[in-house]
């Protein structure tokens, strides 16, 4: 039984809005932490602690669609909502992480919110989660990452 | 007609001064508005009115038992004021009625060529759109967004070369090709699909409304539209049904296939009522009542931007869900998939057809 690693994660992480989060709520919506500054380090963290890691925009409704097929599948993605503003410091810091990582990543070269970290590697953006949940490809990628425990 | 010479005279007298009392006046109005000459013409007039009307006045005025000058003028004076004040007022009302008539000429003339102007827009509507389409499009300015014409005329293009290739395919499969041969078809066939979803992202660049409205389509065609096209789901269960004998593997395939793609569906849709309450919500902001809120209207223009998103990638998931099918299926299973799907929105477009021209009982 593999241990509950988004949970673990959240006492490390400078959160600022988690505490206001019941446990019950972060239980059903699944890992919907929220950590609301871009900072280095805490994003470097929480793509190599946790398996499934979604980088959004605050109020993004592609993000709602990733998350979406992602808890279809059993999944448990921790969210990261990138601040206005903050936006191109994240995908700075995104590009060095997830550069040499999976697929067609973020399309030419720039990186896309929304953008989906598996295994501590970059997956890719909706475009990628949608293409691989079609073919079936998806299923097996998270499961390798641990990211579902059936 | 007899009168006793005192009230005669005294009338008369009267008579004669009055005009020149009541031409002084309007003299005086004459020459404030500046123009001597018309007072004259004016006082000739005024005074053969008011010899008339004091000859009538003097047949029905009543005949004063006293004698006295002063009693005897009052009332008199009275009818001649008030003679001149009925003058006047039908005077206004003439020049009234002038003006509500001269309006009414220029807005005839404006409405004639506001209709003018309707007509040679409508004309040069009709030169960028082949019949049959609406013209829902035009917007405030009433001017054609040029991404749409242009795509208008793509379409055009692209359903005549839609019926031509379900023409070769139903030669191709009734001929006995090879199938490297019926593989190249299947494979134009698909690209002429993906030609399609391209199409579409351009067009919803330029106006992603159009694109969800489905004016392009036919009305049945629009009846099932999800997202600017149809529902992947909708049209795999049409496909599968044509496609027996399929293998176990493929129906397990097929399967999924069909899962995955209402898992999509319902994760896209799900997308969408998100944005539409953050749309909602964003401008609904403050107070409504006030009467300024143009910085909602901007917000939420904003927000709306991510519909382009959700037209590209319900495409997306309509291009990968083809890809798809013609992975799991034979060469021959997949050209029979192309034209079944190919017929069956053929059949939808003649039902549009139908039901337009169809007689209805008036309401």
């Amino acid at each position: 039984m593999q241990e509950a690693i988004p949970y673990k994660s959240y006492s490390t992480t400078r959160a600022t809005a988690v505490g206001s989060r019941s446990p019950l709520l972060n239980f059903l919506g699944g890992g919907g932490g929220v950590v609301a500054n871009g900072s280095e380090s805490s994003i470097r963290k929480l793509v190599e602690e946790n398996a499934v890691v979604v980088f959004g925009r605050r109020g993004c409704c592609m993000c709602h669609v990733v998350m979406r097929l992602l808890l279809g599948h059993g999944a448990n993605p921790v969210v990261c909502e990138v601040e206005e503003g903050k936006e191109e410091a994240a995908i700075g810091e995104l590009s060095r992480i997830g550069g040499g990582g999976g697929g067609d990543g973020g399309g030419g070269g720039g990186i896309q919110l929304p953008a989906v970290f598996v295994g501590g590697k970059m997956f890719g953006g909706l475009d990628r989660v949608m293409s691989t949940h079609i073919s079936g490809e998806l299923v097996p990628v998270l499961k390798d990452a641990g990211a579902l425990w059936l | 007609m007899d009168f006793p010479s005192t009230q005669f005279v005294p009338s008369r007298m009267m008579g004669t001064y009055e005009p020149i009392h009541q031409i002084g006046m309007w003299g005086e109005n004459f020459k404030s508005i500046g123009n001597p000459s018309i007072s004259a013409s004016v006082i000739v007039e005024v005074d053969n009115k008011l010899e008339n009307e004091s000859e009538t006045a003097s047949h029905e005025m009543p005949v004063p038992s006293c004698k006295h000058d002063q009693e005897a003028s009052k009332p008199f004076d009275k009818i001649q004021r008030r003679l001149a004040q009925n003058r006047e007022a039908a005077r206004k009302s003439r020049l009234r009625k002038k003006a509500y008539v001269q309006q009414l000429e220029s807005s005839r003339l404006k409405l004639i060529q506001l209709e003018k102007e309707l007509e040679q827009a409508r004309e040069q509507q009709g030169l960028y759109i082949g019949g049959g389409l609406e013209a829902g499009h035009l917007g405030f300015s009433g001017v054609v967004n040029p991404g749409i014409a242009a795509f208008e005329m793509e379409y055009k293009h692209w359903m005549q070369v839609q019926n031509r290739q379900l023409g070769e395919l139903r030669t191709a499969l009734n001929a006995q090709i090879s199938d490297i041969e019926l593989r190249i078809v299947v494979e134009n066939g698909m690209s002429h699909y993906f030609e399609l979803f391209r199409m579409k992202s351009t067009v919803a660049k330029a106006d992603v409304f159009y694109v969800m409205s489905g004016t392009w389509k036919t009305s049945a065609e629009r009846f099932f539209s999800w997202i600017g096209g149809f529902r992947p789901s909708e049209l795999l269960k049409v496909l599968v049904a044509q496609l027996d004998p399929l293998t176990d593997q493929q129906i397990f395939e097929v399967c999924n296939l069909k899962q995955s793609c209402q898992q999509a569906e319902d994760a896209l849709s799900q997308g969408m009522e998100k944005l539409q309450e953050t749309v909602s919500a964003t401008l609904a902001a403050g107070q409504l009542g006030q009467g300024t809120y143009f910085p909602q209207v901007a917000m939420a223009m904003e927000k709306l931007e991510a519909l382009v998103c959700f037209v590209n990638q319900a495409d997306h998931l309509r291009q990968e869900t083809l890809q798809q099918m013609s992975h799991i299926l034979t060469t021959r299973q997949a050209a029979r998939g192309l034209l079944a799907l190919g017929e069956y929105i053929q059949r939808l477009q003649d039902l549009s057809t139908l039901w337009a021209t169809h007689p209805r009982e008036p309401a």
